[in-house]
């Protein structure tokens, strides 16, 4: 194909935005765009998304909204065509839940580690390194939330910076999530949720539904220089089948 | 010049006399196991003659203990034809086509019934009655291919030989002169055999399906693998890197004396990638992957997790993970949704309940008091296999939102997961 015929055909594509929401072409440098989250509030912090080539970290206590916004992320990457890996080394991931958020389950890769195992941790990170170094996924997550700090402390100290060096020249995002700061990449975001209040339907008694959650986002490529705060809010509107809710029965007498 | 190979005599084996003629040419067309016709263009500088060039053929079938009937002539339907009427050897010499098939029967030609029908009614017997016919004649009454026909039998045929392809084998045995321990020696080895190998597939347009490496050992045993990769390949560096990763969790138990590679062949894919559609992933590189998180999947702790049609919570089961093409799916729309952090299994917990209502949750960790809550939400199935009925709850704590449930069959509390 010529050269000038190419160029027509990618301009033409790029007028026509039929790249828009599809990972980019072959051939094409991806780590151009970031992946978008899909949050509104969080992508205008984050100048469009995550960044590509740099590891990235949402951390936060518990019902902070963590698990939901990196859902959000993969939702939106495993249906535009491109591949997720979700290395568990807890074994928390749900998906059912997963599911409702929107995630095509068929495009995403989950690892799931032995809680309980001595070295569940370090072979968590090294299956993190082999998907990372693999090349095929947009979106590599690594959930640390939960682990506790020591476990985490005992990482050989150059681990993410091995991790940051071998995603450096690929079109893959990686995001830590964690109950607190572990590590980003230079280039890296670091979200740091805390947690809100919860939202219900109606006033306490029989009928009422968990309706979401509150949370305070706070988005810096640079954890000493905070650039903005951002409130986002995360619904649970279905079951873990994404179907409508069930509606709740009153208690027994 | 052609060659013709006609045995009437039942063969040693169906292949006899393609054999016998692949030691002369790679150039053979078998009509099953006869006739066989050979391209015997080139052979000239071997043998002086064309006589010569046959004796030859009938010593190397005697030398097998077949009595075949040989012709070399100078069309492919001549060599053909007479092989099948004439005992022993026969060499045409150029422009003696004609004779030689003149008085062969019509049968020869394997025309269709009714056409055979029509020309013994005109009272053609032999191949000769049908080429003394004129041209423009046959053509009027029998249609435009009679012509060609008539060529036949005359013993001019312009169609080319299409070569009969050798049996595929894709092996490779070597033996080391000195025994090999360890993996990193073995994978200069392994390149040196899988090279050649994984060439010869690439040139027939062949991928392999499946790699057998056998390792002769030390200890006079042998180690035998398999490898099923998730894609068919080609690529010496892939089949270098799943071998070696096989062999890491299989090691041999000796030094490594021999070792064979057979591979079994399958047609390469014909995949036309569309501009518009994403980028799919090589299925070479992922297989590589999967193979490097072997212990993972191997024990279904990776893959792909597919939710089960049942209202059971968290009933889902993990497949290998195989992302098949892309078809396009809408993102649903709407904010994003909680997601749930599961405890598998769900944690043990004591519920204080005040009013009908949990007023206090402890279960390891998570611990406190509720400070509000949602639910009962009523859930339960399988009364026909094994059933379940639980009561969810969602509470806030300090700590955070929570799924507690009661299952109302073992009158116990558990906390499912973390609202996050």
């Amino acid at each position: 194909m010529g050269s000038a015929l190419k160029h027509t055909l990618e301009e033409m594509l790029r007028v026509r935005r039929l790249q828009a929401d599809a990972p980019p072409l072959r051939g094409q440098d991806r780590r151009l765009s970031p992946l978008p989250t899909g949050v509104a509030g969080v992508d205008d912090l984050l100048g469009g998304g995550l960044p590509r080539g740099q590891i990235s970290e949402v951390h936060g206590p518990p019902s902070a909204g963590r698990t939901g916004l990196v859902l959000a992320l993969g939702a939106r990457i495993t249906r535009a065509g491109a591949l997720a890996g979700w290395v568990d080394p807890r074994d928390r991931f749900d998906p059912g839940h997963a599911a409702a958020a929107g995630m095509d389950l068929a495009r995403l890769l989950w690892l799931r580690g032995r809680a309980r195992a001595p070295r569940a941790l370090p072979e968590a990170v090294a299956a993190t390194g082999t998907l990372l170094g693999s090349g095929l996924f947009d979106l590599v997550v690594l959930d640390l939330a939960g682990v506790p700090a020591v476990e985490v402390q005992r990482l050989p100290g150059a681990t993410w910076i091995r991790l940051q060096r071998m995603i450096e020249s690929m079109p893959t995002a990686m995001v830590l999530v964690g109950d607190a700061h572990v590590a980003h990449g230079p280039g890296g975001a670091c979200l740091a949720m805390t947690a809100g209040s919860a939202r219900w339907t109606g006033p306490p008694g029989p009928g009422r539904l968990l309706r979401g959650l509150s949370s305070e986002l706070r988005a810096g490529r640079h954890t000493l220089r905070p650039v903005a705060f951002e409130r986002i809010g995360l619904d649970e509107l279905g079951g873990a089948s994404g179907a409508p809710p069930r509606p709740p029965l009153a208690p027994r007498e | 010049m052609y060659g013709g190979l006609h045995s009437p005599a039942p063969l040693p084996s169906p292949g006899a006399l393609v054999d016998l003629a692949r030691e002369f040419t790679p150039r053979v067309e078998a009509f099953g196991s006869t006739p066989v016709l050979l391209d015997l263009q080139g052979l000239g500088r071997a043998w002086p003659s064309p006589r010569a060039l046959g004796e030859a053929l009938l010593e190397a079938a005697r030398a097998r203990r077949l009595e075949p009937r040989i012709v070399l002539a100078g069309s492919r339907i001549a060599a053909l034809l007479v092989s099948q009427a004439q005992e022993g050897l026969t060499v045409l010499a150029p422009g003696e086509e004609a004779a030689a098939l003149a008085p062969l029967p019509l049968s020869l030609l394997d025309l269709d019934p009714e056409r055979e029908e029509t020309l013994r009614g005109w009272g053609l017997r032999t191949l000769g009655d049908l080429a003394a016919l004129p041209a423009a004649g046959l053509a009027e009454r029998l249609g435009p291919d009679a012509p060609r026909l008539r060529r036949l039998a005359r013993g001019e045929d312009d169609a080319p030989l299409v070569a009969t392809a050798l049996p595929e084998s894709f092996a490779c045995t070597l033996e080391l002169e000195w025994p090999v321990d360890g993996l990193e020696p073995l994978s200069f080895i392994l390149a040196r055999v899988l090279e050649p190998l994984c060439s010869g597939l690439a040139w027939r347009g062949r991928r392999a399906v499946s790699l057998v490496l056998e390792l002769g050992l030390v200890d006079g045993s042998r180690h035998r693998r398999a490898l099923h990769p998730a894609a068919p390949s080609a690529d010496p560096r892939t089949w270098r890197t799943l071998l070696l990763l096989d062999l890491e969790t299989h090691p041999p138990r000796d030094a490594i004396q021999a070792l064979t590679l057979r591979a079994e062949p399958t047609p390469a894919r014909t995949v036309q990638f569309s501009l518009l559609d994403p980028a799919q992933p090589s299925p070479e590189r992922l297989a590589e992957t999967m193979a490097r998180l072997h212990e993972w999947t191997s024990d279904g702790r990776g893959g792909t997790p597919v939710l089960l049609d049942t209202h059971r919570p968290g009933a889902f089961v993990m497949g290998s993970f195989t992302p098949g093409p892309f078809t396009g799916s809408r993102l649903p729309a709407g904010p994003p949704r909680i997601g749930l952090r599961v405890f598998r299994p769900p944690r043990p917990a004591e519920v204080s309940l005040r009013e009908g209502r949990p007023a206090f949750v402890s279960a390891g960790s998570v611990r406190g008091a509720v400070l509000d809550r949602a639910g009962p939400w009523r859930v339960s199935g399988d009364w026909w296999d094994v059933a379940w009925s639980r009561e969810e709850w969602d509470v806030a704590l300090a700590g955070g939102v929570y799924r507690i449930f009661r299952d109302r069959l073992r009158e116990a509390w558990f906390v499912e997961g973390e609202l996050d």
